[in-house]
């Protein structure tokens, strides 16, 4: 399997400039900031809070921007495009995800900033952060390419976010509605619990199975996403 | 270059190819014409490794279509569909920049494409400003970029003006010249009169005639010369021996506007053979 840096670059150059000029799906993504300037007046912010807003940015950013990335250029015809040029499937998604992830890492950085929140001494939540940002443009992917516009692509997101965006809010609810306990596994919550162990000062025997969890979610969108796109690549 | 044989294509119960069988030599211009509907993309799809066909078997460069999904052998071949699409945002230069570096070529190669297309002077204009044809036109730009050595166009023109086509034309027979083999797909006869050296007639997914424009104009000829004379007249006439003492007598009395010979376009040709119009 060849992986050219030039055609990688190319396509993240690319993307970064269309997405400048893309008004819509920009200021989307740039949501979390809005959250953040509230939490931020609150005063005492209690740890989920935190984590309520780092889980947001990774599904509003993470997720709804992959999708609306890939959505656009199949909506436009420009993906087969792509594909029919020397670029392969990894350089593709790869260039694409490129985009995904440095804005999502700058806006959960700037909504933690905001907030008031350090990362200081996080190393896990850190890991568990970059695991599970895998995880939500592996899924941004998989709807970007089961999406026809970005339009579409703006209602599929609606479930993503109640389910793993705002699952750290939800959770709360679970003794009332037995079936949200459901959301005990979502990457967000586990997030939440790799914060507070890693806060209790517990070691990887105790926090390999959070990440574990995210781990299954990585896996299984990962090969959910590459299944459908050689899919879409023939007629 | 191109070699398809028994090539069949089965959408659910539609069969979309019957039986196609063709080879394209290198150098050459292969005209691939038919009306809508009749299997043009269906075959350029499958040629150029966007669709599988359900039985036969397709190879360009010497190796099965399937094959063809690596850089190297993208680098080697372009692609122009009528559905082909840019990023309306960005502008024509920033588009074919992105190809460019897809296809490792150097940035000049941006504005001797463009001028080949016509479009020198607007690759600072942002593609959600063109028009319809000069979209089309940097298509064209961008599949010229990295000189391929075979370029598939499907209904390159349909958008075009007639000046622009004739640009676009003379564009293409320049590649040609310069070794580029084309895979041309168009309903307009004219155009595949003025670059094809071979044509197929594609009609319901059959190939029902294959051959030089030129043979074929000969063999569906009429054996008539025409006579306009100048009171109006029309006047068809065996070409024969016979009718040359009869031709004499109306030049020597000074009577003839005009002296021709009733041959047929490709689109005569292709409306005797298969029954059909070309829309």
């Amino acid at each position: 399997m060849t992986f050219s840096v030039k055609r990688f670059m190319a396509i993240f150059q690319k993307d970064l400039k269309d997405l400048y000029r893309n008004l819509y799906v920009s200021s989307t993504a740039l949501m979390p900031l809005v959250f953040a300037v509230i939490y931020s007046r609150v005063g005492e912010v209690p740890l989920a809070m935190y984590l309520f807003v780092i889980t947001l940015s990774l599904a509003l950013v993470g997720t709804f921007l992959q999708c609306a990335i890939i959505a656009e250029e199949k909506e436009k015809n420009t993906l087969r495009g792509l594909m029919l040029s020397p670029a392969t499937l990894t350089e593709i998604l790869a260039g694409k995800s490129a985009v995904t992830i440095v804005i999502t890492i700058i806006v959960t950085a700037v909504s933690m900033f905001i907030m008031g929140f350090s990362f200081d001494g996080r190393g896990w939540l850190i890991a568990g952060i970059l695991l599970s940002l895998i995880f939500f443009i592996a899924l941004g992917t998989w709807m970007g390419l089961i999406t026809r516009s970005v339009l579409e692509a703006s209602v599929y997101i609606l479930p993503v976010m109640f389910i793993f965006g705002m699952a750290n809010m939800f959770i709360g609810l679970a003794d009332q509605f037995s079936f949200l306990q459901v959301l005990e596994y979502t990457p967000g919550i586990q997030l939440e619990e790799i914060a507070n162990l890693g806060e209790s000062g517990a070691g990887f025997d105790e926090l390999w199975k959070p990440f574990a969890i995210i781990g299954a979610w990585v896996a299984a969108t990962l090969v959910l996403a590459a299944v459908t796109f050689k899919k879409r690549m023939m007629d | 270059m191109i070699e398809v044989k028994s090539l069949e294509k089965i959408f659910g119960d539609k069969q979309a190819l019957h039986d196609v069988s063709f080879q394209v030599k290198k150098g050459e211009t292969f005209g691939f014409l038919g009306p809508s509907g009749s299997g043009k993309t269906t075959t350029i799809k499958i040629l150029t490794g966007q669709m599988r066909q359900s039985s036969g078997t397709a190879n360009v460069f010497g190796v099965p279509v399937s094959k063809l999904n690596t850089p190297e052998y993208r680098k080697r071949f372009g692609v122009v569909t009528d559905n082909s699409g840019l990023y309306a945002r960005l502008t024509i230069y920033d588009n074919l920049k992105l190809y460019a570096d897809l296809y490792g070529t150097s940035l000049q190669r941006i504005d001797e494409a463009l001028e080949s297309v016509n479009l020198g002077s607007e690759k600072k204009t942002q593609v959600a400003k063109l028009s319809k044809g000069m979209t089309q036109r940097v298509l064209l730009a961008r599949t010229l970029l990295h000189k391929p050595e075979l370029l598939f166009l499907d209904e390159p023109t349909s958008a075009l003006d007639p000046a622009n086509s004739k640009h676009i034309h003379n564009g293409l027979k320049e590649l040609n010249r310069q070794g580029t083999t084309i895979f041309l797909t168009t309903h307009d006869m004219e155009e595949a009169d003025h670059l094809c050296s071979q044509v197929a007639f594609l009609n319901k997914g059959v190939v029902q005639l294959l051959d030089e424009p030129k043979q074929l104009k000969k063999q569906y000829r009429e054996e008539i010369i025409g006579i306009e004379l100048k009171d109006g007249r029309e006047l068809e006439l065996p070409l024969k021996a016979s009718s040359a003492e009869e031709i004499q007598q109306y030049i020597s009395r000074e009577m003839v506007e005009r002296i021709y010979t009733k041959e047929p376009t490709l689109g005569d040709i292709f409306v005797e053979v298969t029954g059909r119009e070309l829309v």
